[in-house]
């Protein structure tokens, strides 16, 4: 079994960045699935997984963390603009859409903290798909 | 990790919580309805009806009744394309009855839906 080491230790800022971000997708989950139908119960699954991922402690998602969250920024910005192609304004939807922004400013902040410049990761993560290391793996949580 | 994921529950069972406790409040029934009001109702993500009929040049009512939680309006148009909007407030949840007050309508056809779900739609006729 491969060993998950991390870069440095989360301090308190990350903890609550990280806590600021499960409670923003389980709001926005839980609100879309309030609404009814099979797009919004869809839409508020996968911000469900999209909070799970972020905390649960498998190799597997620590490893990849930083493609989760760009993952999740990426799932909120989609329902984003799919609020501004067919919007319903309504103190609800103004809701949702505002703890969507807050939820993608603060997943930029995560992975700014955590692991930096986004193409220096993806050209990382490129070399060592390229250069597979024998043994174990690494990453940040 | 461990830390974290302690953390991480916390903050789960607190917004399960408070989601929850939230939005449990409900309309009261409008006081004044006129007994030729429209109506119309949504159970299943389904209107009652896909035709409504109202008198034209004259204010009318429509009383909606939401029957589920899902939020819900009944918002007219001048056409399906829904680009222009005559009539609309804003969607409310259910369990509830909400009365509204349609402004004078010149004859024709309209449509109306929810703007919610738009699948839920059909077309009124005033004249």
């Amino acid at each position: 079994m491969s060993a998950i080491k991390l870069s440095r230790p989360l301090g308190d800022v990350d903890i609550v960045l990280r806590e600021a971000i499960v409670a923003l997708t389980l709001g926005t989950a839980y609100i879309h699935l309030t609404l009814g139908g099979v797009l919004f119960t869809l839409n508020a699954i996968g911000y469900l997984v999209g909070a799970v991922a972020m905390v649960i402690p498998l190799g597997i998602a620590v490893r990849y963390r930083w493609l989760i969250r760009i993952g999740l920024a990426g799932y909120a910005f989609a329902t984003i603009v799919g609020w501004v192609i067919d919007p319903v304004f309504y103190s609800t939807a103004y809701l949702a859409k505002g703890i969507e922004v807050a939820l993608v400013t603060l997943l930029v902040i995560d992975f700014a903290r955590l692991d930096g410049n986004p193409i220096e990761v993806v050209r990382r993560e490129i070399r060592s798909l390229l250069v597979r290391p024998q043994g174990s793996a690494s990453g940040r949580a | 990790m461990k830390r974290l994921l302690s953390a991480a529950l916390i903050t789960i069972a607190i917004v399960i919580v408070a989601a929850c406790s939230a939005g449990s409040s409900s309309r009261a029934a409008e006081p004044s309805i006129d007994p030729s009001a429209l109506s119309i109702s949504a159970n299943n993500l389904v209107f009652s009806t896909d035709t409504l009929s109202a008198p034209a040049d004259q204010p009318f009512q429509i009383a909606f009744d939401n029957q589920e939680g899902a939020p819900h309006n009944v918002a007219i148009y001048r056409d399906s394309s829904a680009a222009e909007k005559v009539f609309g407030e804003d969607p409310f949840s259910g369990p509830a009855v909400v009365v509204y007050d349609v402004p004078a309508l010149a004859a024709g056809a309209y449509f109306f839906r929810c703007d919610v779900h738009p699948d839920m739609s059909g077309e009124l006729a005033a004249g």
